[in-house]
């Protein structure tokens, strides 16, 4: 993945107007299919009453394991609980899962990031050589680690997945700081007398965050399997929420009779994270000056 | 011997009564006394066609590994320790116990040829058999057992349950080297019973010996311990000295299996899928709705039968917290629809409890569920008014003197099995109904512990599979605490409990026990100290190679004399 | 002629680098250790209801918890220099053999995914370069399989060809049969990575001028393709190894979680839940020994796949 630098940097992605625009969407379905699916789930996070009629804890035991109908969209579970209405209720804790922890993990590895390109050769190094440490191993088993330290739950994932993608942006943003800091418009501030901090805060920052603000959301896809992940795992997202990890955990005794129960959760993560994946592509080929095929 | 065994042709599972425990009658008409006492709570024993079908008489093979699937991890395999049941039936096939359990309150020789005991019941005689081995060769003497039960009661030891079956057990001497004398500090009544339990079993004293580190579990059965990797599956082979099998064995000499695997499936779904694809020839625990599926597929069949005991069952902490007002834990009772939910869950296979006792055990009190506050969430919500949590907050839930309704009750995934974990959350959803909120936190194994030690938990789950009434003693005398590897997390500190129960187990009378155990249920029951959920039933699937499966008072499958057609 | 000289002290320097790694790894482990809430002595005396502080006192001394934390720290190390990794406190075993026993299922079962996954990815390179109609293929498939969570691909590969259609079976720890759904899952993101990667590096092979030399030889497309510009194409997989063999281990987790394998993977997702630190540390450090191992050989191949790399400098 290449990082843009110097002054392309710095030109800003024209808004284009008119005609062009929509036929340009016209001719792309799939960037235009993510962007609604990504709309649907946002919504469903924010406002899941607009979407789903029922409540998503409501059992109801004589209905067990229903087919899918009029009553139930996609069928209801072993408690006789809308399947549909979990999902829906469930978006809002893997989106914000994945959001939580990406964002979390922007700012820990911007703040890694820029110590190591603007504090010197040993801070360099020394927070280098750590970030190589923490990725010399899986990110899950990291996650892992933290969450045995901590114990399971939703905030202790959220802290574990940022450990965890802290250290691959903390490197991005260490080149594009060094790049930065030895650019000229940075070496031209300086002569001009700023201080060190108003130079960090006007000029380096802004042209450093950028290509993570990308980096960050094409991750968030990445956090979002991997909290899913955990909470399948048992140590995330607690029953009865219906996070689509936890989901997807819970169907795996209905197997046999009921395996609608698993194919929805499963599908709603992916759907997802593929929108995401899109969307992030296209942005970053905006970002580079050139449109992804 | 049982005066109800029933044989089914043709190597289906034969099965024993197990609805007893009062301690050996001495007299005749006591003894039919409590034959009567044991008819009505018979267990309904339901098997599907193909065991009963199997009509031609083959006779037992010997050789084959039979593989049988479990449902859960064991936490130790040393009897004397541990509290599983599951453990328990393991460890049947490595131990054999002083006496066997042959019907309700009749027991035949094992270990023990003979006994007697003292007319004030505090001192058993056992003469033992003698050319017995232990599996690493260390003869089966008297030392043997005074080894084993003062392993139980040595608190170093930290036994959770099996110091709890020894009672009021003070020491045994060895008289000779096939004589001991069990001492008791008072009569017991159920001490039979106990000793005919796997977690009784007689342990060789050289491995006792060793540091607990090195622990191997090492006993007179007919399988072997070999291995117990990764603390999860655990083999067993044949012992090829095997020459003491109890007296109502269906054969003499040694196993006719000539290996034992237990594998840990936990997964429902995929237990039941390693079973009808024939990966494993046998599993516990068939999954509910898959009973009636497995009975009509042809080359399998299935066993079931409700076990005696405790029944699974919430267990209330009264000393701190909301539930020490009786008038929240009988709001929490009738807030919650036990029968829907257990129906909902698991198809009709297990029984809805409306005691702490389940209907198979002996002086199980059909009046005492009268006292148990049943589904009503009107009145629900009229206690917890009566009580004093008037408002309710944003989120639902009722609010006293600026505290939220809330309950703790630990979820230790590690444990967890027969979807007990989505039980919990039908419960979860009925209590917030009327404003309780339940939380579950997961947690391992050691803080559950501790909280339990420090009382920090509201309610607690489980359940204790026994064939006798004693369980009530377990779980409710006061001296039975957490911390003494008792039951009695509830906290239940009354005099008037202690003095039923004690009379109950120092009595040989049946009906001043009946008596005693019938108030004691009526008693917990009233004051809402548990709330019975549902009898489980120990639902077995076998394929059809399988034969000669039997049962003990415990209704837990023996294999000693199982044999695999080919 | 590679010269001795730049080569041994290009070895040393990374092995050196690694042995960093590695005691930075240990160290984040003990420090993890030592943060953990509760008292770790309580957590090896377990799921036992009674324990006297006696017995407490005794396992204190026994791990050496009452002993000031540097010490611990250069115990912890001196005894990982000698290849301890403690000992387990929910299995009562030590960890390097709790390990050990599981080593092999694991390894089965990465290395077939790693093949599979190669081999997948190798024959949708081969197919799909210059073709630019299918670049859009390529691609999708690879954001597919890697937007897809694991889990519930096995999930689905289970109850179609294990449940349903009984192809497979369903409990998986005996021979290849056990073996091919989980490779498939574990295969499936490396293969769509692994295969817009080394698609990529095979266009611009054949765009360079040798492409048209060979062409012009009368070589068939077949030819050039497998022959001369598949070396191009493997230096991108060579440099993705390290990041393949860490989603395969981390994908190892969930895949035998899924399966009901046995393996490292289940070991670890039990210790966690159980809190059993010196497990959960014991797979973490063996994880990075084998990445950094796994990181100096991939350089050394570097080295001999592309000659151009040998007179730079690392």
């Amino acid at each position: 993945m290449t990082v843009a630098s110097g002054p392309a940097a710095l030109a800003p992605v024209g808004l284009r107007e008119g005609r062009g625009r929509v036929a340009r969407y016209a001719s792309r379905p799939g960037l235009v299919l993510a962007g609604a699916f990504l709309a649907l789930v946002c919504v469903a996070a924010a406002w899941p009453g607009l979407l789903a009629s029922q409540a998503p804890n409501a059992i109801n035991p004589a209905y067990a394991l229903q087919n899918p109908g009029a009553a139930h969209l996609l069928g209801t579970d072993q408690l006789g609980r809308d399947s549909f209405a979990r999902l829906v209720y469930g978006a809002r804790y893997s989106l914000s899962l994945g959001l939580a922890s990406t964002a979390l993990a922007g700012l820990a590895g911007a703040g890694w990031g820029l110590i190591a390109a603007l504090g010197g050769k040993v801070a360099d190094e020394v927070s280098m050589r750590l970030a190589d440490i923490f990725m010399s191993f899986p990110s899950i088993l990291l996650a892992l680690l933290v969450v045995a330290v901590l114990g399971p739950g939703p905030r202790n994932v959220t802290v574990a997945i940022a450990v965890s993608l802290a250290p691959g942006f903390a490197r991005v943003v260490r080149v594009q700081g060094l790049v930065v800091k030895n650019s000229e418009y940075v070496t031209a501030a300086t002569a001009l007398g700023l201080r060190r901090r108003t130079v960090i805060a006007r000029h380096i920052a802004p042209n450093v965050l950028s290509p993570l603000a990308v980096l960050v959301t094409m991750n968030v896809g990445a956090s979002i399997i991997a909290g899913a992940s955990l909470s399948f795992l048992g140590l995330g997202v607690q029953p009865p929420a219906s996070e689509w990890g936890a989901m997807l955990a819970q169907s795996r005794d209905y197997l046999q009779n009921d395996w609608a129960l698993a194919v929805f959760p499963g599908l709603a993560i992916t759907l997802t994270v593929i929108s995401i994946g899109v969307l992030g592509r296209e942005l970053q080929a905006r970002f580079e000056g050139r449109t992804a095929s | 011997m049982s005066a109800r065994k029933q044989a089914v042709a043709g190597g289906g599972p034969v099965r024993q009564d197990h609805a007893g425990g009062r301690a050996r009658p001495t007299r005749p008409i006591l003894a039919a006394a409590a034959l009567l006492l044991a008819v009505g709570p018979v267990a309904a024993c339901t098997g599907s066609a193909a065991a009963t079908a199997a009509g031609k008489s083959s006779s037992p093979v010997s050789g084959g590994t039979f593989t049988y699937a479990i449902d859960s991890a064991q936490l130790t395999l040393d009897p004397g320790v541990s509290v599983s049941a599951v453990t328990g039936f393991i460890d049947r096939n490595i131990f054999d116990s002083l006496v066997v359990q042959t019907g309700p309150g009749s027991f035949g020789p094992w270990l023990a040829n003979r006994w007697t005991v003292s007319p004030d019941g505090k001192t058993y005689t056992f003469y033992l058999r003698s050319g017995v081995k232990f599996q690493d060769g260390t003869p089966f003497t008297a030392a043997a057992v005074k080894a084993t039960l003062d392993h139980i009661a040595n608190p170093a030891s930290k036994s959770a349950y099996a110091i709890s079956l020894l009672g009021p057990y003070v020491g045994a001497t060895v008289v000779n080297a096939l004589t001991v004398q069990i001492h008791l500090s008072s009569a017991f009544s159920p001490f039979l019973q106990a000793l005919s339990t796997p977690f009784l079993g007689i342990q060789s004293p050289v491995e006792l010996a060793k540091p607990a580190a090195d622990y191997t579990p090492v006993g007179t059965g007919p399988f072997t311990f070999v291995s117990w990797p990764q603390h999860q599956d655990v083999n067993l082979v044949r012992n090829p000295g095997y020459t003491s099998p109890p007296s109502n064995a269906a054969h003499r000499g040694i196993a006719y299996l000539s290996a034992l695997h237990f594998d840990e499936v936990s997964e429902d779904a995929t237990r039941y899928g390693a079973l009808t694809s024939g990966q494993v020839q046998g599993i516990e625990d068939v999954p509910p709705i898959d009973v009636k599926t497995l009975e009509q597929t042809p080359g399998f069949y299935t066993q079931s039968d409700f076990l005696p005991g405790l029944n699974y069952m919430l267990f209330f902490n009264t000393t701190s917290g909301p539930l020490a007002d009786v008038l929240v834990r009988q709001a929490l009772s009738a807030s919650v629809d036990v029968p829907a939910l257990v129906q909902g869950l698991y198809f009709g296979q297990f029984k809805v409890a409306e005691g702490p006792l389940s209907p198979d055990t002996a002086d199980w009190s059909d009046s005492a569920s009268a006292a148990l506050t049943s589904y009503d969430p009107a009145k629900a919500v009229k206690l917890l008014e009566e009580a004093g949590w008037t408002t309710i907050d944003a989120a639902g839930y009722r609010v006293k003197d600026g505290q939220q309704l809330n309950l703790v009750w630990p979820y230790p995934a590690a444990l967890n099995r027969q979807q007990r974990d989505v039980l919990a959350q039908g419960i979860q959803a009925y209590a917030k109904k009327v404003g309780i909120n339940i939380e579950r936190p997961t947690v391992d194994l050691g803080t559950l512990v501790s909280d339990f030690l420090a009382g920090k938990f509201d309610i607690a789950d489980a359940a204790f599979a026994r064939p006798s009434p004693d369980g009530l003693r377990f779980a409710f005398d006061s001296t039975q605490t957490y911390a003494k590897g008792g039951a009695n997390v509830v906290g239940l500190d009354s005099a008037q409990v202690d003095g039923w129960l004690n009379a109950a187990t120092a009595t040989s009378s049946p009906a001043v026990a009946a008596t005693a155990y019938a108030n004691v249920q009526k008693y917990v029951l009233a004051n809402a100290y548990v709330l019975p959920l549902y009898t489980p039933s120990l639902i077995s699937g076998y394929t059809s190679a399988v034969h000669g499966i039997s049962y003990d008072a415990q209704a837990y499958p023996q294999f000693y004399d199982a044999w695999l057609s080919s | 002629m590679i010269a001795r000289h730049p080569l041994a002290s290009w070895l040393l320097r990374r092995l050196l680098l690694g042995i960093v790694v590695l005691w930075g790894a240990a160290t984040l482990a003990f420090i993890a250790l030592h943060l953990l809430p509760g008292d770790p002595a309580r957590l090896i005396a377990g799921a036992e209801s009674e324990t006297s502080p006696a017995v407490i006192a005794h396992i204190r001394a026994e791990y050496g918890f009452s002993r000031p934390v540097l010490v611990q720290y250069g115990i912890f190390l001196a005894g990982l220099a000698r290849g301890r990794l403690g000992t387990s406190y929910q299995l009562g075993q030590p960890v390097s053999a709790a390990i050990g026993g599981q080593l092999w299922s694991t390894a089965s079962l990465a290395l077939g995914a790693a093949v599979i996954g190669l081999v997948l990815a190798f024959a949708l390179a081969v197919t799909t370069a210059g073709r630019p109609r299918l670049r859009a293929v390529t691609s999708t498939f690879e954001l597919v399989c890697i937007s897809t969570p694991s889990f519930w691909v096995g999930i689905m590969l289970l109850t179609a060809f294990s449940f349903r259609l009984h192809l497979f079976p369903v409990i998986g720890n005996s021979g290849i049969s056990s073996l091919v759904l989980p490779w498939i899952t574990l295969a499936l993101p490396i293969a769509g990575v692994l295969g817009l990667v080394m698609r990529e590096g095979m266009e611009r092979a054949l765009d360079q001028p040798f492409a048209l030399t060979v062409r012009a030889r009368g070589a068939t497309e077949h030819r050039l393709r497998l022959r001369h510009a598949v070396r191009h194409s493997l230096l991108p997989v060579l440099t993705l190894s390290g990041w393949s063999l860490s989603q395969l281990l981390g994908g190892v987790v969930v895949v035998e979680t899924v399966f009901a394998r046995q393996g490292i993977g289940e070991l670890v997702v039990n210790a966690v839940s159980g809190r059993d630190f010196p497990v959960v540390t014991g797979v973490v450090l063996l994880t990075t020994l084998v990445l950094v191992v796994i990181n100096i050989v991939v350089d050394l191949l570097y080295r001999v796949v592309d000659p151009r790399l040998r007179a730079v400098r690392p």
